[in-house]
């Protein structure tokens, strides 16, 4: 949990950086954000100088710096926000609310267990977080992570994991970089090895994946933690638009009761 | 020094921003975002005497300035509201208004005893007017249903009642006049105006629902104009005036109309924190003004 208040900031923008075809990395300064933000948090952001778009659009946090005070996120562009985001530059502003999300991931303090993260596209940047958070906390944890996507370009943040000295793992759908295949095809034989016992899945990406990521968990007895996506306009739990349902027959929302989910709780 | 009090029924509000209920939670989620205790009135969501899980997603979409909604009235149902979410709302320093919604007669006036006979609520809002659920509407585009509703209701509570009233009517003022010979202390308005939404590359509606209500600014207009319509008619009636409102310029407007105070909905939407930026924004068109007590807006528009 994060019960920290939840501001409207609007941040000057440092940076904005093409790393992959149509994704880019955005750095802003709120040295509020960056003392506050857990990995597994987000910010629903506001590009609109006219109504259209006409509600915010959730991200999560990719980097916090409470040294400089700066900020990350990395998104893709797919729509009207994105677009809007694309062509901010060094000293624009950006309006966003934050921090938000209620349940957020929560590492187990075993020092024995294995954390393994398992990304899909723009779903890999918050576990670049949570694994540098594991770091600082824990230097000596034991952190293994796999990358997926469709083709070798959209394998992101390789580098930042490379430089943060994790052993990575890859898979594309049409093999041009790591095994050819999916996610799931790399997790079924680290599980294997490492034993089931002493694994932890983190897992966030397209829901297809995570639904395959979280029944391979729960067929080999491996808790998995998702981070669910799904459109969150208020993102403080009063809209009631982003509701999931769990196997417990609650309906919970996935902003404040998410967005962090066991795996084996949710109806996918 | 400006004067922002204004009194809807036995209520005295520090200053005339309510929020609109289904657009604010039960308050406890609000607690990370504002100061609760600056609100003029808080008004929680629709509350039903059994739980309800609401509609299937997705249950929101944006529209141009605007979004439609079709929740369902999704909730834990009034004992849950009562033992869960009312201790909360005990300690907030301004009026609780809890907005009711039944399938029948009867199960208004359950609701209405129910929250009577418990301590931290000071008014209902009777919702006869959802557009999202079977049955939704039925009371509030007949004239003889709502006096039927509202006179029973008014039988079993001594607290301020306030009847929400559709847009989606032939003659909204008939509804709100039968509401208050009834025994309506105040009326609110507009809820949504249903609407739908296509996706054409898709060829299928964007609703689960296919229907939804439509809100935020692209209804204030429409929203304006019932308000005064109905201000007209009732003039000492006091309304509560919603629709769009994202801005205090946009709240004083429907001061202007006629709406003794007014409540902010899909603006919490999108920047949580717009109720207490619309608070603010009045104080400080009053000072600019020369506005001594807000209450010389109330109905102060002229050709």
């Amino acid at each position: 949990m994060n019960s920290h208040s939840i501001s409207h900031i609007v941040a000057e923008v440092v940076d904005n950086v093409l790393v992959a075809p149509n994704h880019y990395v955005i750095t802003f300064v709120s040295p509020y954000l960056a003392e506050v933000a857990r990995p597994g948090n987000f910010v629903n952001i506001l590009t609109a100088d006219s109504s259209d778009p006409f509600l915010r659009k959730p991200f999560s946090v990719f980097s916090a710096d409470t040294d400089t005070g700066h900020v990350q996120l990395l998104y893709s562009v797919v729509g009207g926000t994105t677009k809007r985001m694309a062509v901010k530059r060094a000293g624009d502003t950006l309006d966003l609310i934050g921090p938000l999300g209620g349940r957020i991931f929560e590492p187990p303090s075993e020092r024995s267990v294995t954390h393994i993260m398992v990304g899909g596209g723009y779903g890999v940047p918050p576990l670049v977080f949570l694994a540098h958070t594991l770091l600082t906390d824990k230097p000596n944890c034991k952190i293994k992570f796999i990358v997926g996507a469709r083709d070798a370009d959209l394998l992101l943040c390789l580098d930042r994991l490379d430089e943060m000295g994790i052993s990575t793992h890859t898979s594309t759908e049409n093999g041009t970089h790591g095994i050819q295949g999916r996610v799931t095809d790399v997790l079924t034989p680290m599980i294997h090895e490492l034993g089931h016992a002493n694994c932890f899945v983190y897992c966030c990406g397209p829901t297809p994946m995570m639904k395959a990521v979280g029944d391979l968990c729960l067929q080999t007895g491996v808790s998995c933690q998702v981070s669910v996506e799904v459109g969150m306009p208020c993102g403080v739990g009063v809209c009631m638009a982003c509701v999931i349902d769990l196997k417990d027959g609650r309906r919970v929302r996935c902003c404040t009761d998410g967005p962090v989910f066991d795996s084996a709780e949710v109806v996918w | 020094m400006v004067n922002t009090k204004v009194v809807v029924g036995k209520l005295s509000l520090k200053n005339p921003v309510m929020t609109a209920s289904g657009t604010f939670g039960f308050g406890s989620e609000m607690a990370r975002v504002l100061d609760l205790g600056r609100l003029g009135a808080c008004v929680v969501k629709s509350t039903s005497k059994e739980a309800r899980v609401g509609n299937a997603t997705p249950r929101v979409v944006e529209t141009s300035s605007g979004i439609l909604n079709a929740i369902g009235l999704q909730n834990g149902g009034v004992e849950n509201f009562i033992n869960e979410k009312l201790p909360f709302l005990r300690t907030v320093d301004t009026p609780i208004v809890v907005n009711i919604v039944g399938n029948d007669v009867s199960e208004y006036v359950y609701l209405a005893q129910r929250l009577s006979d418990v301590e931290g609520v000071d008014a209902l809002e009777i919702n006869i007017s959802c557009p999202n659920v079977k049955h939704g509407c039925d009371f509030s585009v007949d004239a003889n249903l709502t006096s039927e509703l509202v006179s029973e209701v008014r039988k079993v509570t001594a607290l301020t009642l306030i009847t929400k009233l559709s847009p989606n009517v032939t003659d909204i003022v008939s509804i709100g006049r039968a509401a208050v010979e009834a025994g309506s202390d105040a009326l609110s308005l507009i809820n949504t105006l249903v609407g739908t939404a296509i996706d054409a590359k898709k060829r299928k509606f964007r609703l689960a629902n296919i229907t939804g209500g439509l809100s935020g600014p692209a209804i204030k207009p429409v929203a304006l104009r019932l308000v005064w319509q109905v201000h007209q008619a009732l003039p000492s009636v006091p309304l509560i005036g919603m629709g769009g409102i994202s801005s205090a310029t946009d709240a004083i407007e429907f001061l202007l109309a006629g709406a003794t105070a007014v409540a902010v909905g899909t603006s919490t939407f999108v920047t949580p924190t717009s109720v207490i930026e619309i608070i603010d924004g009045i104080e400080d068109y009053m000072t600019t003004y020369g506005v001594a007590d807000v209450n010389e807006l109330i109905g102060a528009v002229t050709r």
